[in-house]
């Protein structure tokens, strides 16, 4: 390759990502910065600000609130991405299996429903559903003779009811990108399969999984980095109540940073979900991502 | 483009056709249920909805109400369009400096690819939470407050549109673009002659994402709008929520209200979205 | 892409069209509330903004901010050097004790408000002694509504209440009634169990008061041997066996305004607005207002969040908000306003006017004046420091310890919050 047709490419390559890193650049990088500096900074009553180093990490990182709000974030997503990822996976797999393309285009456009309410108003509707007296959930379980649960007044049941409305929003968006990659895998590859005897389940392990390889790392990491963040749910519904058992750690970082009036431990905290998102993400993609020979 | 298999070629054997078709016709209802349940609740009256034992249907099928009331109390009809004309920038600048970035990724090697790449997706690790304040007063500086660019500002180009376009672009056959630069044309030419029509699928997908992802956002254009005649749908569907109590009838009322658009605009597009995305699906 | 082209073009001529024109407008004060439940109240302020712009020129619009996240839109605009309102709703030792963002009100208007507010809530509205905002609520003190057809049904006189903590648990137990697994399914008393846990303190605090106990100590600097002292452990003990050792109330019912609406519950502490909700949202319920009863003490007329008036240090249009505070500072516009919404005026002079004589809860608001004013927490670290003792309350609510160690830690942390 000549060198001069190099730097031209070089060149193109560049300006063509140029609008969006300056945009991203000007719009988050700077805030971000002035955010991660107010993290050495306190104010104090008057509203001054004075610099106090890494004190503000000692005293967030040795909070037992901040870490019951890790472990209340942690325990939500063990609760949702895995079963967000596995059922957008099956259903995926179901719709794939239909033979009529507009069954599958109409069960499929249900599926991505939920994508087009806004979280707010979802999370409203699910604590209605969710309402131990009025909740048509309750209901429901009544009539299978089973005793009413407290959901998300319960202490034990708050999460995985905040998980499933998780769950919920994004399965949509999931089913689609694996059903898209699905329908991209050649008729072939099954065909041989199925010539050397190979059933349904060895396909699907041998053939299916290693080819979505890419696709379930990617929703994997989406789905990640979506619930850590998520907080229009659990600041419409419970508040991080009852007892701080839904108190994640954006909820406390919200807390933190407009009730307690404490902007530099809410930096903290953002420093701490950015570095351990960037952690988690790397580490997924290193750990899970395989090279899939064509 | 590389050739798609013909739809509905199955996994071999198609046995447990029937069961699996009911199992996702089933799961699609539960995944409707709540969807269902909003717009019911929205059909009825106050004492309707907190009675027991419960009914789910409403009383009257045409008892309009709670839309009434959502209309009257708010200017409601302005904050549609103001979501609508918010949302439709936001989209198609994405989709536009997505599309350029996505190809700059994914058929360039410049120095600091990597890098730049990944920083962009590190964007989506930061919470909002914490860059609304500084980036408020740069709005405020500029003195954006208030105004439709100050409610686009972080909305114009989307992390997830430069992701899902690389991966999109990175699937055209490079001869292609070989091909066209040996007949001399331009960069920026051979991007919209021989890359954006190759993707069209994938671009129709990040309009309407994007799209809908910005209608339902809440937490900047309640920091940066004022004025009522500046607020969006989802602003308006809190105003039915306040300190003491949430108006259940109204709130759901307002989210089928704003609900319809994107629906519409979602179905308009369908067709679009399951072709869009196999492209960002091929090859991670 | 000719579509696209197209939509883009209108779409920056919509955006040119739209932008506000500011140089055809008249001068505006802006007022910032969150107070969305209170419409008529809110919209007074615009109509004596039409008479005062006769006078000065100064129209006032009323901006109402969503409840949900107004703290983070009050702090992004106070810190920014424009964008801020000039007048703007909120508690004073926030924004004007942790924040420096409220201009000293001026001598002769302190003056009238420090003359014409009751006792009570002289120091609402004031940081270390200085006088920065205008309290909006009166009655935002919680009293007793009963339904008083299930105080008859139970064989209990609507008209007598129970005026002692140990009678008032007499009654919620007969007003109690349990199903055949021993759940309740009308409980006595509508408890408050869901929410932020700030909320949760300030359902308790009647409570704690009742008892003789205090979250802090008088001068707001300690809360060890306050928020866990032996008197406190009694309230919480107290509060907690309603749910778990008496079942007359119960964490599994919905909201404790709903409950009572719905005639679930029989008895609810709610402030002075409450029954014009009930009015409206549950008009068959035959309610009665009076005071909360008293245990060693009586709670008297005590609040976690004092609403006040205040204006913005960065506001260009001091002055002008200053003579628009002047304007309605007076006995006929507070009781105006507060008559239009149905909540209680805030001069002494009207707590004796038709209006207010003809409220349901007038009575019990004379009783509930005349008690000892409770302790007072208006502290800049307020948030902060109910939301830790809330976490206590919840706690034991819900089973989750005993009040004794629930409290000892609650009150360590809000030492570590005190000093920080």
């Amino acid at each position: 390759m000549p060198p001069a047709y190099l730097k031209r490419q070089r060149r193109a390559g560049l300006l063509f990502v140029l609008p969006a890193v300056i945009y991203f650049g000007g719009v988050f990088l700077v805030p971000l910065l002035e955010s991660v500096i107010g993290s050495f900074y306190r104010t104090v009553p008057g509203g001054a600000t004075q610099f106090v180093g890494t004190r503000l990490y000692v005293k967030v990182l040795t909070d037992p609130t901040f870490w019951q709000a890790v472990g209340n974030t942690v325990s939500l997503l063990v609760m949702s991405v895995p079963v967000t990822v596995v059922l957008a996976l099956a259903v995926a797999l179901g719709l794939h299996r239909l033979r009529s393309l507009k069954a599958r285009s109409a069960w499929a456009a249900m599926y991505f429903l939920p994508f087009s309410v806004s979280l707010v108003a979802a999370a409203l509707v699910w604590q209605w559903i969710y309402d131990p007296v009025y909740g048509v959930l309750n209901h429901a379980l009544a009539a299978l003779g089973v005793p009413p649960l407290k959901w998300l007044q319960s202490l034990d049941l708050v999460r995985p009811s905040l998980a499933l409305v998780n769950v919920w929003a994004r399965l949509g968006f999931d089913t689609m990108i694996f059903l898209a990659a699905l329908q991209a895998i050649p008729a072939e590859y099954y065909e041989a399969a199925a010539i050397d005897g190979a059933g349904a389940w060895r396909a699907l392990r041998r053939i299916t999984l290693p080819l979505l390889n890419p696709q379930i790392v990617m929703v994997a990491i989406l789905e990640l980095i979506f619930n850590f963040k998520v907080f229009d749910t659990v600041y419409a519904t419970t508040q991080g109540g009852p007892a701080g058992a839904s108190q994640t750690v954006i909820m406390l970082l919200y807390d933190t940073a407009f009730k307690y009036f404490r902007l530099g431990d809410a930096s903290v905290m953002a420093v701490f979900v950015f570095g351990s998102l960037l952690l988690v993400t790397l580490l997924q993609w290193r750990l899970f991502r395989r090279q899939v020979e064509y | 483009m590389a050739a798609l298999p013909a739809p509905g070629r199955v996994l071999k054997p198609a046995r447990l056709g029937w069961l699996t078709a009911a199992l996702v016709a089933a799961g699609a209802l539960c995944v409707v249920f709540p969807l269902f349940w909003m717009a019911v609740t929205s059909l009825k009256t106050v004492p309707e909805i907190q009675r027991l034992p419960l009914h789910v249907f409403p009383a009257r099928w045409s008892n309009l109400d709670n839309y009434r009331e959502v209309f009257q109390r708010q200017p409601f009809g302005r904050f549609l369009l103001n979501s609508a004309l918010v949302a439709s920038v936001a989209a198609l600048s994405s989709a536009v400096v997505s599309s350029l970035a996505g190809y700059g990724f994914a058929k360039f090697r410049f120095p600091g690819h990597a890098v730049l790449f990944f920083g962009i997706i590190g964007i989506l690790m930061v919470p909002f939470q914490s860059v609304v304040v500084p980036l408020y007063l740069w709005i405020n500086r500029l003195g954006l407050l208030d105004t439709y660019p100050g409610i686009l500002a972080p909305d114009l180009v989307s992390v997830f549109g430069v992701f899902l376009m690389r991966q999109a672009i990175e699937v055209v056959p490079s001869d292609y673009v070989d091909a066209a630069r040996i007949d001399g044309a331009g960069e920026l030419g051979i991007f919209c002659r021989v890359i954006l029509p190759a993707v069209k699928p994938a671009i129709a997908t990040l309009v309407i994402v994007k799209f809908m992802w910005t209608w339902n956002e809440l937490f900047w254009p309640l920091v940066v709008v004022n004025s009522p005649t500046m607020k969006v749908v989802t602003l308006g569907l809190v105003s039915f929520t306040n300190m003491y109590f949430i108006e259940y009838n109204l709130v759901t009322a307002a989210a089928v209200v704003s609900v319809l658009p994107i629906l519409a605009v979602f179905l308009a597009g369908q067709k679009w979205i399951v072709r869009g995305v196999v492209m960002s699906g091929l090859k991670g | 892409m000719r579509g696209a082209r197209t939509i883009a073009m209108a779409a920056v001529v919509a955006m040119a069209l739209a932008a506000p024109s500011s140089w055809a407008q008249p001068k505006k004060l802006v007022f910032w509330t969150h107070w969305e439940q209170n419409p008529e109240f809110n919209k007074f302020y615009e109509t004596r903004g039409k008479d005062f712009a006769q006078k000065t020129g100064y129209e006032v619009q009323v901006v109402t901010i969503p409840y949900q996240g107004y703290e983070a839109k009050y702090l992004a605009a106070l810190m920014g050097k424009s964008g801020a309102p000039d007048i703007f709703m909120g508690m004073t030792h926030h924004w004007c004790g942790q924040y420096d963002f409220c201009d000293k009100m001026p001598a002769d208007l302190a003056k009238t408000w420090d003359e014409n507010l009751p006792k009570y809530i002289v120091n609402v509205g004031k940081w270390k002694g200085v006088r920065y905002g205008i309290p909006i609520e009166h009655g935002n003190f919680q009293q007793m509504y009963i339904d008083a057809d299930l105080f008859k049904k139970a064989g209990l006189d609507p008209d007598r209440p129970p005026k002692t903590l140990d009678a008032w648990l007499a009654a919620m137990k007969k007003l109690t009634v349990l199903d055949a697994k021993g759940e309740p399914t009308q409980v006595g008393f509508a408890l408050r169990h869901k929410g932020h846990p700030v909320g949760i303190t300030d359902k308790f605090l009647p409570f704690a008061h009742a008892f003789g106990a205090r979250m802090l100590s008088p001068n707001l600097e300690k809360a060890t041997t306050f928020a866990n002292s032996a008197e406190m452990v009694a309230a919480l003990q107290f509060y907690a066996d309603l749910v778990n050792k008496h079942k007359v109330a119960s964490i599994a019912f919905p909201t404790p305004e709903d409950a009572f609406g719905q005639k679930r519950a029989a008895t609810i502490f709610r402030e002075s607005w409450f029954f014009g909700w009930v009015k409206k949202n549950a008009p068959d319920v035959a309610f009665k207002v009076y005071a909360l009863p008293c245990g060693k003490a009586c709670p008297g007329a005590g609040n976690l969040f004092p609403w006040t008036n205040m204006v913005a240090k960065t506001s260009p249009n001091k002055p002008a908000a200053w003579d628009f505070m002047r304007f309605i500072s007076n006995a006929k516009d507070d009781l105006d306003q507060h008559q239009a919404q149905g909540i209680l005026p805030v001069w002494s002079a009207n707590l004796e006017s038709a209006y207010v004589k003809s409220r349901p809860d007038y009575q019990s608001t004379q009783e509930m004046l005349k008690q000892p004013v409770p302790p007072e927490y208006y502290h800049p670290k307020s948030n902060e420091l109910a939301t830790a003792f809330g976490e206590a309350v919840v706690a034991a609510l819900y089973g989750k310890g005993q009040p004794q160690p629930l409290l000892d830690e609650a009150a360590a942390k809000m030492d570590r919050i005190l000093k920080d």
